[in-house]
């Protein structure tokens, strides 16, 4: 038992990385919170889906096609709609969950219904990790999760693009004295975002079915793992996955699974009363007071 | 060569600049001294486009109404309407007051960030250029820039801005808080970074005696309005300038 929760624990924990780490790079970049965020995650899903089943294309090539066009998605996003009202709070958070309204509802309206899509796993095999049971979906999942967060890292360390997302993280204005245009990095950020919902999808979507509703689930783990570490703290991202995952984990372990949700909202809730900034968010709390 | 010419700027009602005429020509170093609150870092908001951007995120959250008349030209073209980044990108760039700098970055990082215009080899040989400038950041490329102290990080600020390749730079108030030992070194970089970089310089400082024997030419700037202008020589000549600005009778 104490293996199985370091184990599954473990993945549900990767999983979580996978689902809010794009979250938290556009709040962190751009300062924008992408409600639209679930809704890319699904979106990619069903492209996948369609590229593979209606227009018969090899399965790799759906994935890599699928994970383009939610970057492309992100972009158009960003140019179309978040750039007007991006410094408008109120109106960020409509029109990036309206967005994901769109695309969900609209999922929905088109008739993609019930547990009957799904995408075909990597590998059916089985791997023993101290002695658990793991399939190699789950297994990739693991390694894809921290591949992401090490990948992003070293975008932001060795690359020209990168470092700008680093520098608009920490002072978008002083950013744009050296020449950093602020929009088109924010729409980078956004569609980097996009991006890693979509290969978040990709890689959780075949351990069950393409479902709608996932989408709002999404948004809400991608949420709460970022408010718990802090908003657009990348450190208190990954860690308050682990929190959270372990959390959920323990009680779908030891309770019932349906109250995975239960932790996750009760997490936001204890996190604003207690300690609003988070995990990472000290110093950002501190500016704000200034 | 960069001109003001005739800029105002509104905060809602209260005039921050008003009707100010500035020239800095290629190669000059030009200061801008006058009080806390006169207008020095508007004006150099304005000569940098961050005014636009102050103007746009104030419109946009329902802040204060910014209003901007007059034109910025820079070597003979209106970039009045330019953004910040684009003013940058022509070699504009603004070192900005209490420097700004990414605090969670290490040194050598705020340095690479603002290296965002340089092509390599152009950001290498800054880098060397800037370690060669302030010697004493050498040890100090891997510590995080928010715990370094105030001189410290206002070195880091010029280093970081030189990066961007600059033609003109704009110094903010670069002295603000610093010991005076330090304000020395700050000071003495302006002639390496016109002579060495042929890059001219807009200096602004509340105090100017530890400025003023390396400007050119420097305006005096009350309540937003420029009270007086001149070369180096007539300001030092002018009794009411001297005791007003440089401490001394």
């Amino acid at each position: 038992m104490f293996y199985d929760i370091l184990v599954y624990g473990f993945i549900q924990s990767a999983a979580l990385i996978l689902m809010a780490f794009g979250f938290s790079l556009v709040y962190g970049v751009s300062r924008l919170p992408n409600f639209a965020h679930g809704a890319i995650y699904v979106f990619t899903g069903f492209i996948a889906w369609a590229l593979f089943n209606t227009v018969g294309l090899p399965y790799w090539l759906s994935v890599l096609l699928s994970i383009l066009a939610s970057g492309g998605i992100g972009v158009l996003i960003y140019y179309v709609i978040l750039r007007r009202v991006r410094g408008m709070e109120v109106s960020e958070v409509i029109a990036t969950y309206a967005i994901g309204l769109v695309f969900l509802e609209g999922l929905r309206y088109a008739g993609f219904r019930g547990g009957t899509y799904t995408l075909p796993v990597a590998s059916d095999g089985v791997s023993f990790i101290f002695d658990v049971p793991v399939d190699h979906q789950r297994v990739l999942l693991m390694i894809l999760g921290f591949a992401m967060v090490a990948l992003i890292w070293l975008l932001t360390k060795y690359t020209r693009m990168g470092r700008a997302l680093k520098g608009m993280a920490q002072d978008e204005r002083a950013a744009m004295m050296l020449g950093i245009d602020s929009d088109a990095t924010a729409a980078v950020a956004v569609a980097l975002g996009s991006m890693l919902a979509g290969v978040a999808a990709l890689i959780i979507f075949p351990l069950g079915s393409l479902v709608v509703e996932e989408g709002y689930k999404v948004l809400i783990y991608a949420i709460a793992v970022c408010v718990v570490g802090g908003l657009g703290s990348w450190a208190g991202t990954v860690i308050a996955a682990f929190v959270l995952g372990y959390s959920q984990y323990m009680t779908v372990a030891y309770g019932k699974p349906h109250f995975q949700m239960v932790v996750m909202l009760l997490a936001i809730i204890a996190t604003l009363i207690v300690r609003p900034s988070g995990f990472f968010g000290k110093q950002k709390q501190l500016e704000e007071r200034v | 060569m960069l001109e003001a010419r005739a800029v105002m700027v509104f905060y809602e009602n209260m005039l921050a600049l008003n009707n100010v005429n500035i020239t800095c020509p290629d190669d000059g170093v030009i200061g801008v001294f006058g009080a806390n609150s006169a207008g020095k870092s508007t004006l150099m908001y304005a000569l940098s486009g961050i005014i636009l951007d102050i103007q746009h995120k104030e419109r946009m959250r329902g802040g204060e109404r910014i209003t901007l008349f007059g034109e910025v030209v820079h070597d003979g073209e209106d970039i009045t309407k330019l953004k910040a980044h684009q003013r940058a990108r022509r070699g504009l760039v603004l070192c900005p007051e209490r420097r700004r700098l990414f605090p969670e970055s290490s040194v050598a990082e705020n340095l690479s960030i603002g290296g965002h215009l340089a092509t390599r080899a152009e950001a290498k040989e800054t880098f060397d250029f800037v370690m060669d400038l302030f010697p004493a950041l050498k040890k100090l490329t891997r510590r995080a820039a928010g715990f370094l102290s105030g001189g410290e990080q206002q070195m880091v600020a010029i280093g970081r801005a030189l990066m961007a390749q600059p033609k003109l730079l704009l110094l903010d108030e670069p002295l603000l808080g610093l010991a005076p030992s330090i304000q020395h070194t700050v000071v003495e970089s302006i002639p390496h970074i016109r002579n060495e970089r042929e890059i001219s310089v807009i200096v602004t400082e509340q105090y100017a005696r530890p400025v003023i024997p390396y400007v050119d030419y420097a305006y005096i700037v009350e309540n937003g309005s420029t009270v007086m202008e001149g070369t180096r020589e007539e300001l030092l000549g002018n009794p009411d300038i001297k005791a007003a600005y440089f401490g001394c009778g």
